[in-house]
């Protein structure tokens, strides 16, 4: 769901057409488009930096953690979801929704880590390093943008 | 129902895919549209029954069709067609809105031909009246917002036939 969708929906179960003050919230959802966008590029072309950090720093508050543990597979799988989970991050960014958030990477993540024998505590802690990480390349305007979202996923896999 | 911003990220989702230079090139287009369509919205909401008189005018009335035997003879088969060119008005525009056509195939388009077969309703005569009212509209709105309202009442059309 974009604030699009909902606002289309909502007018479709009274059939009637979109009201003034509807098409205003999306014009102004059309208008901050740019912003969004342009930071949903910053995170995307530094995705490898940002895991790169965000691991480093990981490790350095978890060292006892599978991805630390010396098995390359597991250390592997580490970069990889902190990768998807950065994705994840930019769609919600350019759809302004935690829809992608909630549905890709929440719905079931908890019960996933619990049965690969992932303490979530330590995905939590991972998941802070990583925000440090993508925060640290924006702008504080931009922050306050992209902050909650992250806030929105440690929130969620919060054990 | 999708718009055309959840559409590219459930692509790229599925595919596990970054929002690559392209996508991004693509829904800045869309934002960039955002006040066109927004504005194209509120007339047409604005207009909704003048769009439908003048399309009917323009391609039913004056045809067999309204005459006894005709499938909008008599006044009770006349009104549910001008529902349903309302229908195709709101839907149209929604689906404008979102810069995606999949409402259309959820909320007008699914069993609509089935349905028509079965009430013996023309796709001809139809169709012919969704793309009267693409003209009419594209004379209301302009040659910007009226080109993309016509990618949707194509859509219909499309569907239709």
């Amino acid at each position: 769901m974009s604030i699009i969708t909902q606002a289309i929906a909502n007018a479709d179960r009274e059939a009637r057409y979109l009201s003034q003050g509807e098409l205003n919230a999306l014009r102004s959802f059309f208008e901050d488009g740019d912003q969004r966008l342009r930071i949903a590029s910053i995170l995307t072309a530094n995705i490898e930096k940002i895991v790169e950090k965000g691991s480093e720093a990981f490790w350095q508050r978890c060292q006892i953690t599978p991805s630390n543990s010396g098995n390359p597979t597991f250390r592997a799988s580490c970069l990889r979801d902190q990768g998807w989970y950065v994705r994840l991050i930019t769609y919600a960014i350019v759809v302004g929704d935690i829809d992608p958030i909630q549905t890709s990477g929440l719905k079931g993540a908890k019960e996933m880590y619990r049965s690969l024998e992932i303490p979530l505590r330590n995905v939590v802690e991972c998941m802070r390093c990583l925000k440090d990480a993508a925060l640290d390349l924006l702008t504080l305007e931009d922050r306050a943008e992209v902050g909650p979202y992250f806030d929105y996923l440690i929130q969620g896999m919060t054990p | 129902m999708q718009d055309a911003i959840t559409t590219l990220i459930n692509t790229s989702d599925t595919q596990g895919k970054y929002l690559d230079e392209s996508s991004l090139n693509n829904l800045q287009d869309y934002f960039r549209s955002g006040e066109l369509r927004a504005r194209a919205a509120m007339t047409i909401s604005a207009n909704a029954s003048t769009i439908v008189t003048r399309t009917t005018a323009k391609s039913l009335l004056y045809t067999d069709i309204t005459a006894p035997g005709g499938n909008m003879y008599t006044c009770r088969r006349y009104a549910a067609c001008v529902r349903d060119m309302d229908y195709f008005l709101r839907y149209a525009t929604y689906a404008m809105l979102a810069g995606d056509p999949s409402i259309l195939d959820e909320r007008v388009l699914n069993g609509l031909r089935e349905t028509y077969n079965s009430l013996g309703v023309p796709v001809g005569a139809t169709v012919r009246a969704v793309q009267a009212m693409k003209e009419v509209t594209t004379e209301m709105l302009g040659a910007d917002a009226g080109k993309e309202m016509g990618l949707y009442f194509d859509h219909i059309c499309t569907g239709l036939s």
